[in-house]
């Protein structure tokens, strides 16, 4: 094999049997319905996941990008938060969210348990958007769409109690990179202001010429052949080519890193994302900008949603918490 | 990458609950800067800021041992310290200490309270090398006494009450270049078995000229002109030579596979940066194993000079966690 694979952690090879089996064939267009219909059987309505916990849920319609549909998010609060700040209570930090889903799958309430967690530590408001999908709908629709989510928590944001000066967007795999585009489109329209990026192994980088693009080949929960089928879906015949794909789309593509907020950038060692992870970072420090780099050993892409309660999983998440409340001043 | 596109460098700003932090650091450790007219003055310094060995153990259930043991083949003897836990258990993990201080400065008992919960919590045994420094002692001197007693560790094993299939080598900045050096030549020669490699803001490159390096130059805690003297100490004329030994400066090494996973930790705005996060990417390239945190706003040693502070606490959290995955404990 001409590129060995950074070896899985023990703790998820028990899982990679279940979720990856080896030797799955290679999807095609044909299977992303199936992917979708996969995705959704595992979401659990928002009350169910709330499970009597201390959080607000309400699903609102809000304007999209100009001219094109609206979109829906879901905002959880802590609960009884509208009522104390019309008491007089303070505003609380604001979280955007973006689902994964390699930009073709994935529906937002695959991450309301991340964010009801957040909610819970931090007494933050999240707003979890819905994107349309490649490639029914390929870019820049997925990033135009997160960005009009970023529109309506900055615009609403008295009336929903956050801190407009203290605004972070999120979001992991395709979602990550479509957090990292919504922050460069941010930076260049001279949008709302945002205090940080969290960038959970990101997919940011349609060329896939890393060493890790090709470690993780026919392997691990997110392939390098599943990757192709994802920038390709979004970005048609330009995906990996010489022609302009928008930085947005692809911010490794970005030319200029300079100007971004704080960004949190996560992966783990043993998956596809590792190297456009950390030259994402690597390019942000270049710029003189703020950028904190966490790559887990032995970590398998998205290894604390296919794994909870691993060890490395706990780790991560305390690291994400201690950002949090550094940029957010908690 | 290229350090010609990216002129001029502005620096990553320190995180703001770091910066009473850093001045005190430089107050106390980097009162007179570093040149190479300056190391004998910086080491008398040192000593006064280095409390003794008695008065850091002062309520431990540790026990202390100096030693002599063998040096490299036709050089001198090496002196070490080993703690072990009161009272001994059996099969125990060892961790082997080898300190900071630019290959120039500094001695075993430098950063040692760092293993103390380790040995008196968790029965670890840990052993820390008096190595050689530079100038007077130029590379191979430094690494090779730091090879010599991890060899005479996993020798004496049995009687130490290790378990030779779990001895960590570990430092900080010159002492986690040394590590990864040690873990070189272990490798090459067939040497003592690892089970991981601790390389906290390790100092590996020679060239001194990454954008990290330029970033940080004269600014900051360990900045590009200490460290200019550091490698003109260890390395003199064959500094810039294609002779520089990738045992005294792996990054270096032309083949990183093999090799023992690691554990690297640097702050994103210090010279080490982005040394570290090239060490760590040619190791994934190879297969290999290795764990990568740069923690942001960050400067040199702030993870042993900034208790308390959010940053410096998730730090030792993160390292304390892979300490045990990898010596299971």
């Amino acid at each position: 094999m001409p590129y060995p694979p950074v070896p899985f952690a023990p703790e998820f090879v028990p899982i990679l049997e279940i979720v990856a089996p080896a030797g799955a064939p290679v999807p095609g267009p044909e299977d992303i319905a199936a992917m979708r219909a996969g995705a959704s059987g595992f979401v659990q309505p928002v009350a169910d996941v709330i499970a009597g916990r201390a959080v607000d849920a309400e699903d609102r319609v809000v304007p999209g990008p100009a001219g094109q549909p609206d979109i829906t998010v879901t905002i959880l609060s802590p609960a009884g938060h509208r009522d104390r700040l019309a008491a007089g209570g303070p505003a609380v930090p604001g979280l955007l969210n973006i689902h994964g889903g390699g930009m073709i799958s994935g529906e937002r309430g695959m991450d309301t348990a991340r964010l009801v967690e957040l909610v819970l530590a931090l007494g933050v408001v999240a707003v979890n958007v819905e994107y349309r999908l490649a490639p029914e709908h390929p870019d820049p629709a997925p990033v135009e769409d997160c960005y009009a989510g970023l529109l309506f928590l900055a615009g609403a944001a008295a009336e929903l109690g956050v801190d407009p000066e203290r605004l972070v967007v999120m979001g992991g795999s395709a979602g990550g990179g479509l957090a990292a585009g919504v922050a460069l489109l941010a930076r260049d329209r001279g949008g709302p202001a945002l205090a940080g990026q969290l960038l959970l192994c990101p997919m940011i980088d349609d060329r896939n010429e890393t060493v890790s693009s090709h470690q993780y080949t026919g392997i691990g929960t997110w392939t390098r052949e599943l990757n192709l089928l994802g920038w390709s879906s979004l970005l048609g015949p330009a995906a990996g080519g010489d022609d302009p794909v928008s930085p947005y789309a692809a911010p490794a593509r970005a030319e200029d890193l300079s100007g971004l907020p704080p960004a949190f950038i996560e992966a783990g060692s043993a998956e596809l994302f590792r190297d456009e992870n950390v030259a994402y970072a690597s390019r942000i420090w270049a710029a003189g900008g703020n950028a904190e780099l966490h790559v887990w050993a032995g970590g398998i892409h998205g290894f604390d949603v296919y794994a909870p309660d691993s060890e490395l999983a706990a780790a991560a998440i305390a690291s994400r918490l201690a950002w949090f409340r550094r940029v957010l001043g908690l | 990458m290229n350090v010609a596109d990216y002129e001029p460098v502005p620096p990553v700003p320190y995180d703001p609950e770091l910066v009473p932090a850093l001045a005190g650091f430089l107050d106390l450790v980097e009162r007179i800067p570093l040149r190479a007219d300056t190391i004998q003055v910086n080491r008398e310094h040192f000593a006064t800021i280095v409390p003794p060995l008695e008065q850091l153990l002062e309520g431990r259930r540790i026990h202390v041992e100096h030693r002599r043991v063998p040096g490299p083949a036709g050089d001198p003897e090496v002196e070490v310290t080993i703690l072990r836990p009161e009272p001994a258990v059996p099969d125990a993990a060892g961790i082997y200490l080898i300190h900071g201080g630019g290959m120039m400065l500094g001695t075993r008992f430098f950063g040692i309270d760092e293993v103390f919960d380790l040995v008196e919590n968790d029965g670890v045994v840990a052993v820390s090398v008096e190595y050689r420094l530079a100038p007077e002692h130029p590379d191979p001197a430094p690494v090779e006494d730091c090879y010599a007693g991890l060899v005479w560790m996993a020798g004496a094993a049995a009687e130490l009450g290790i378990d030779p299939q779990r001895i960590l080598v570990s430092g900080t900045s010159a002492g986690g270049g040394l590590s990864a050096g040690v873990a070189l030549l272990a490798r090459d020669r067939r040497g003592p078995a690892l089970v991981g490699q601790l390389l906290n803001a390790p100092m590996i490159d020679n060239s001194n000229d990454t954008v990290s390096a330029r970033q940080y130059d004269g600014i900051g805690a360990w900045d590009r002109n200490n460290n200019d003297t550091g490698w003109n100490a260890l390395l003199g004329e064959r500094r810039f030579t294609a002779s520089v030994s990738p045992y005294a400066a792996p990054a270096r090494a032309s083949d990183l596979s093999g090799l023992p996973p690691a554990y690297i930790e640097v702050g994103a705005a210090e010279v080490f940066r982005s040394e570290a996060v090239d060490y760590a990417t040619r190791i994934w390239a190879t297969g290999g194993q290795a764990e990568l945190h740069v923690w942001g706003g960050a400067f040199h040693g702030f993870a042993g000079f900034a208790a308390g502070t959010t940053v410096a606490d998730a730090a030792d959290a993160v390292r304390s966690g892979w300490i045990r995955r990898v010596l299971g404990l």
